[in-house]
């Protein structure tokens, strides 16, 4: 028998419509009839106007938010609750002020089963493999953006997440920084002994979503719904000012636009 | 002035966007590129320039071997890299001869800040003690601790570079 290699699946997203206010009256419909689903190996990046719910949806894959309609499976099991196997990056970095480095990542393993050595011995893995090495004992307003972004990340990836998901993890940075941060995720993301199986990243900028992913997920302005599915294979590392790229840049953004 | 004034991530974001145009570009073009003002530029150019990580030469930025070098390291590898050279710049030379001779490895925030005011006269002590640090940790060349206002020369780095 032959079959084809399909990598697994790991989130799922089944006619997913997402609204916020009683349901009887008016409801502010956010993202509707979403259908989508996250496999093995996988980048892929949602973008879309401003207030189309490319949020939500994050926070709707996590279980942090329930769909009012359509489900949300896990390894084909529909998402009940927060999902443990999935962490979280945020645009503001969300670090505590009074934690240094190496707490703010420890927070990450919070409730885990480990012993504090272990849980010591894993923050300073991770804190060592996201170049945060020398900052373990700076506090955030020690930290430039780009630190702080990566103190995020470290956070996120120290519990070993099946699942990676950014919310616009460069948005507040400056555009040098942001160019180094986005080169230092990309050789995270293709290093085979880092646990996350997929990255999940929401973005407004167009050419950073298609210079990191696989996959682009292009949403409609509110409500959201999928405009399109765009696959982009180019090899890594890619060259941000080649014209395939410019020419997917150019596609996506008349789509949004 | 011997001392990188700009973030890390933004030197290294400089010399990443170099690469990216084969090693050589106008600094114009990056300003309009990265839609970033020339001030917002200068200081990643002056830091990488100190560093040798690139060259200036009428308006071309250009990557150095140094820098492209660094470039092809993994992040223990950078911070190895750069550990040798931040600890090469003269004025950060003098400060950890400073911390070696007079304190034993270790040395208060305030005993630094008096040197820094009696060796460089014209810079704004705390903003360069700013900048000593954030390098000296990046690099693991010093350590400090906010909690006790102690700076401390770290053992030399242990990490493998590829």
């Amino acid at each position: 028998m032959t079959e084809q290699f399909e990598p697994s699946k790991l989130v799922e997203l089944h006619n997913v419509t997402k609204a916020y206010g009683p349901l009887t009256q008016r409801p502010q419909v956010v993202l509707e009839h979403i259908n989508l689903t996250i496999r093995q190996h996988e980048f892929v990046s949602i973008v879309g106007p401003s207030g189309c719910g490319k949020s939500t949806m994050l926070r709707v894959m996590t279980g942090l938010t329930k769909p009012e309609d359509g489900e949300v499976y896990y390894h084909g099991k529909k998402i009940e609750q927060v999902c443990e196997a999935m962490s979280m990056v945020f645009q503001t970095f969300a670090l505590f002020p009074w934690l240094n480095v190496q707490e703010n990542v420890e927070i990450g393993l919070e409730g885990k089963p480990f012993s504090k050595e272990e849980k010591k011995k894993r923050v300073l893995d991770m804190v060592r493999v996201i170049g945060l090495e020398g900052y373990e004992e700076a506090y955030p307003r020690e930290l430039s953006g780009g630190m702080k972004q990566r103190v995020g990340i470290a956070r996120a990836l120290v519990s070993e997440p099946e699942i990676l998901l950014m919310d616009e993890p460069f948005s507040a940075l400056d555009p040098l920084t942001s160019t180094h941060l986005r080169e230092e995720v990309l050789h995270l993301w293709e290093n085979p002994d880092l646990p996350p199986e997929a990255v999940v990243m929401v973005t407004h900028n167009v050419e950073e979503a298609v210079y990191m992913s696989d996959r682009i997920i292009v949403l409609t302005a509110r409500p959201g719904t999928i405009a399109k599915e765009v696959k982009i294979d180019l090899p890594r590392p890619r060259d941000p000012r080649s014209p395939e790229i410019y020419k997917i840049v150019d596609d996506i953004t008349g789509l949004i636009a | 002035m011997t001392i990188p004034r700009a973030q890390i991530g933004t030197v290294m974001g400089l010399l990443e966007v170099l690469h990216d145009f084969k090693g050589k570009v106008d600094l114009a073009k990056i300003s309009e590129e990265l839609r970033l003002e020339l001030d917002d530029i200068l200081p990643a150019v002056e830091a990488a320039k100190l560093l040798k990580l690139i060259q200036v030469s009428s308006g071309d930025l250009i990557l150095t071997n140094e820098g492209t070098a660094l470039l092809s390291k993994n992040i223990s590898g950078r911070k190895k890299e750069l550990n040798k050279m931040v600890s090469n710049l003269g004025e950060i030379k003098g400060i950890i001869d400073f911390i070696k001779k007079e304190h034993g490895n270790e040395v208060a925030k305030e005993d630094l800040l008096s040197f820094i005011r009696q060796e460089m006269p014209d810079v704004d002590a705390e903003q360069t003690f700013s900048w000593i640090v954030d390098w000296g940790r990046y690099s693991l060349l010093l350590r400090y601790d906010s909690n006790n206002q102690k700076i401390k020369l770290a053992k030399s780095p242990t990490t493998k570079s590829t």
